[in-house]
């Protein structure tokens, strides 16, 4: 597979505005929707009264969770079927209308009374009420390896600190959004979603239809971060139902506050961690973690995951524990589980370094773990110790102790590193391709591209598979017509859909090679197939001088062109001959003004590797774009609950803090190729592994310049004066 | 509502026409329920529009929904985000924080009336290279606002880093994005 640089397949249309999202489409006698509102955080709705509503210009009609009764009932459909109110915010109705202002009009005239249950509204307020879910993600919620307890009462160094992160919202720049129709009775729905075929098969089982008669289209994703997923189906259910009700179309477009309460959050930690050491090994770590789901789901991030195997320990334990209120569910956001995870782990290690009085780098590399212990197995490849050896020397590491603390006009100077890690797993993913007569290629895959870079990877494979210019491709995804393609979250679609495209693209070199070598008073003419190299167009022989253009080969015997679809599995589990990880090493400059507490992030080395990397200026983009995630959720995001009302505190960007380019740091990427045998195509998945580290990393940089350990995120201007 | 629409009244000038007075018109405001609609004559990268729209509506509503130019995106519709960025007379402004009304003789320019794929503007071709975009929906207000930026005379990188700031991006893309911007100013 060759690494190289292409420039964003549908960069084009995004820069000249041509790109049209999915709820953007227009359909003739368009409604617009707008929500019904709860004003409080627990209850029980007693009654809806529309009748000014129903009087308002433009009013369409209302959908309430008495329409919803005639779906089926299912996880998806809960919230909307009962009158039970769970958190404030939450929609008691939909009202459709000619135009947006009128639907909004109509949705503030429509009174709901609701009869008022005190509401649980911060985790604080029933920390004694936790209790452990049985999974977090795929993971069990508890293990136990070896003997904590017993270690850490015997070990020459405890650190046993807690340390605690905050709700984040996702905030994707394109709000969900929903346009859909009934033609008879097959659903169309253009809507922002990760998934189109998890939200194909959500709408089958809640409208009981056949999903061949649900067409979801999703061809442009204006980011998701994990929030464009499960918790929108209910709302995009009441927009279906509202146009089945109207037989019209209906847009429904959540607002900006709205996306604090209706689509997922990241969801609040208290960690407690305690290492144990012994010369500077780790003998025992504990890691328990408390975190918030709401009353009506339950979620819990792999918080702890990474901390059973990220270090050689033989004794680990790890709890996850969940306290239920009145606030939104919280659904995976960007490097789930591990940023948080990471920032407890990574920021003890750094305190232990300190104890220890021995270099956090060096003590990282003391304590790398060369298997996976958690599950008994080699690693698939772990370059982790070439991440920290790498980013240190271009980072300039070695200077640390000269520059610590050392200021630059009012700046306090501090140095932090941490380590970053993201599981390598695939989805199971079907692709299509089409080769024309004139040497064009088709690529066929129905996963959605959330602005990872999923329409040039796609495109890439295929060219390269086939020896085609870019110019040559055309990539289509995003609609379920096309064949199953994954979900894009975890970092799993490139690993996942090149597996599926090099199948496909092998049956098209197969048939072409049959057809160039078939007749031997042509140059190809008997030589064996794997002698053949595709590469500018041409098929070539790699034993002689002996060519043909592709062109000249099907125009051959290929008139019609030819087609071929791939399949690949996902990752198998249960029969896992090695653990596929992706690493990083993150290390950061910082400034403190001590004066005014303000904090900057001047600089960021970040060294990864994670597996063959397809394309360096668009993994690139994707490293850097993670660091900026995790650099909000160090420093700047924080979604507040008012523990009076269960109201989630300013629901906008004036409150809500996220990065801007003012506070953009040099970034330093350097991405390190392994070879992966075990992966197909040594491809990992490199999107969350930005997202990850970097929080402890800043955490630790700040107790370096100004001697203060910060163990709660965001770090702001008053937990440094 | 009321207060934006003082704003931009005062800042424009009434240069709206309306279907009855003006007194009449505030009445409706007050009232929460724009009954009536006004008669908008809106030029848009060189193209004059003749719409009957809300004397309420904003010009990014109108330029979405009324004028089918989706280039112009809605983030946050509160003026917080920038994606809504147009450019009126060569100056970015937020057009989720515009009265659409009170922009009748105004000169507004959108991603569309700025390059096509055949003849991209430089700073179009330049997000390209520079991959200063992912999901793409900030984009065109990134593009739109570096425009008028280049045009007030940024002297440095910071400058270009604090004139974008009201442009946010969610993906990250920021580091491309000055990097691009800086190229075609030749900072």
């Amino acid at each position: 597979m060759k690494n190289r640089t292409i420039a964003r397949y549908e960069g084009t249309l995004k820069v000249t505005g041509q790109a049209r999202y999915e709820g953007e489409m227009m359909p003739e006698g368009l409604l617009h929707a707008a929500l019904v509102e709860s004003p409080i955080a627990c209850g029980e709705l007693q009654s809806l009264d529309t009748s000014r509503a129903a009087t308002l210009p433009g009013f369409a009609t209302l959908v309430t969770h008495e329409d919803t009764a005639s779906l089926k009932p299912s996880a998806a459909t809960a919230l909307i079927r009962e009158k039970a109110i769970h958190f404030h915010g939450q929609p008691v109705a939909l009202v459709a209308a000619t135009t947006l202002s009128e639907a909004r009009e109509a949705a503030k005239a429509t009174q709901a009374s609701i009869a008022a249950r005190t509401a649980l509204t911060q985790m604080g307020q029933a920390l004694d009420q936790a209790y452990e879910p049985a999974m977090v993600g795929r993971f069990p919620a508890s293990t136990r390896r070896g003997d904590s307890a017993k270690a850490l009462s015997e070990a020459g160094l405890v650190v046993w600190r807690r340390y605690t992160t905050a709700v984040n919202n996702h905030h994707p720049m394109e709000p969900h959004a929903v346009v859909c129709w009934w033609e008879g009775k097959k659903a169309v729905v253009h809507t922002c979603t990760q998934a189109i075929f998890g939200t194909r098969a959500m709408i089958a089982h809640a409208f009981e239809m056949p999903p061949a008669d649900i067409r979801v289209l999703s061809r442009y994703l204006g980011g998701g971060f994990g929030c464009k997923g499960q918790l929108w189906w209910p709302w995009m259910f009441w927009a279906m139902l509202a146009s089945r009700k109207t037989n019209r179309p209906v847009r429904l477009e959540l607002t900006r506050a709205q996306m604090f309460t209706l689509v997922g959050r990241r969801q609040e930690t208290a960690q407690d961690l305690a290492l144990g050491f012994v010369d500077g090994r780790l003998t025992a770590i504990e890691h328990d973690v408390i975190a918030q789901t709401s009353t009506h789901a339950e979620f819990s991030d792999s918080t702890a995951v990474y901390t059973r195997f990220l270090y050689a320990c033989p004794n680990v334990t790890t709890r996850h524990s969940l306290v239920r209120t009145n606030e939104p569910q919280p659904v995976p956001m960007r490097a789930p589980g591990t940023a948080p995870g990471t920032f407890a782990l990574e920021s003890a290690m750094d305190e232990a370094a300190e104890l220890l009085g021995i270099d956090p780098l060096e003590l990282r590399l003391n304590n790398f773990a060369d298997q996976d212990q958690e599950n008994s197995r080699p690693w698939s490849s772990n370059s982790l110790r070439e991440c920290y050896r790498v980013g240190a020397e271009r980072f300039g590491w070695a200077e640390r102790r000269a520059r610590s603390a050392a200021k630059v006009g009012r700046w306090k100077i501090g140095f932090g590193m941490a380590t970053t890690l993201y599981p390598a797993i695939r989805q199971a993913c079907r692709a299509r391709v089409a080769l024309r007569v004139d040497g064009s290629l088709l690529v066929q895959c129905g996963t959605q591209d959330m602005g990872s870079g999923t329409y040039t990877a796609l495109g890439q494979i295929a060219a390269d598979a086939l020896g085609l210019s870019m110019d040559k491709i055309t990539v289509e995804l995003g609609d379920t017509g096309l064949p199953d393609g994954p979900f894009s979250g975890g970092s799993q679609v490139t690993a996942s859909i090149f597996p599926a495209v090099e199948a496909a693209t092998s049956k098209l070199r197969a048939a072409l090679a049959s057809i160039a070598t078939a007749d031997t008073t042509l140059p190809l003419g008997g030589k064996p197939p794997e002698d053949l190299e595709f590469a500018d167009g041409m098929i070539r022989s790699r034993s002689g001088n002996a060519s043909e253009r592709l062109t000249g080969v099907l125009a051959r015997a290929a008139t019609d062109g030819l087609e071929a679809e791939g399949e690949s599995p996902a990752t198998d589990h249960q029969k896992l001959a090695a653990s596929g990880m992706g690493y990083g090493a993150i290390f950061v400059e910082i400034g403190v003004d001590p004066e005014l507490g303000e904090i900057r992030v001047r600089r960021v080395c970040g060294a990864f590797a994670a597996g063959h990397i397809l394309n360096p200026l668009l993994a690139k983009s994707q490293y850097i774009g993670g660091l900026i995630g995790g650099i909000g959720m160090a420093l700047h995001e924080q979604a507040v609950t008012d523990a009076a009302t269960g109201s989630i505190l300013g629901k906008s960007f004036a409150d809500y803090l996220i990065p801007v380019h003012a506070d953009m740091p040099a970034f330093d990427i350097a991405m390190i190729d392994e070879d992966d045998p075990h992966l197909p195509g040594g491809v990992k998945g490199i999107g969350m592994l930005g997202t990850a580290g970097i929080q402890a990393a800043i955490a630790n940089a700040v107790y370096d310049a100004i001697g203060k350990r910060i163990r709660k995120l965001p770090i702001r201007i008053e937990d440094c004066l | 509502m009321p207060s934006s629409f003082a704003l931009a009244c005062h800042n424009r000038g009434r240069t709206f026409q309306c279907h009855g007075d003006v007194h009449h018109m505030t009445q409706s405001l007050n009232a929460n329920i724009p009954k009536q609609s006004i008669a908008l004559s809106i030029k848009i990268n060189g193209t004059r529009y003749e719409r009957e729209i809300a004397p309420t509506a904003t010009l990014l509503d109108v330029i979405r929904d009324e004028l089918g130019l989706t280039g112009t995106k809605k983030g946050c519709d509160m003026g917080g985000c920038g994606a809504c960025t147009v450019l009126v007379a060569g100056r970015r402004i937020a057009s989720c924080l515009a009265l659409a009304a009170s922009f009748g003789e105004a000169d507004v320019t959108t991603i569309e009336g700025i390059g096509t794929a055949d003849r991209l503007h430089p700073l179009q071709d330049a997000f390209i290279r520079h991959d200063a975009l992912q999901c793409g929906y900030c984009t065109p207000g990134q593009i739109l606002s570096a425009i008028a930026l280049l045009a007030e005379g940024p002297l440095s990188i910071d400058d270009i880093r604090e004139g974008m700031s009201g442009n946010l991006c969610r993906c990250g893309a920021h580091a491309n994005i000055v990097a691009a911007i800086a190229e075609v100013g030749g900072l």
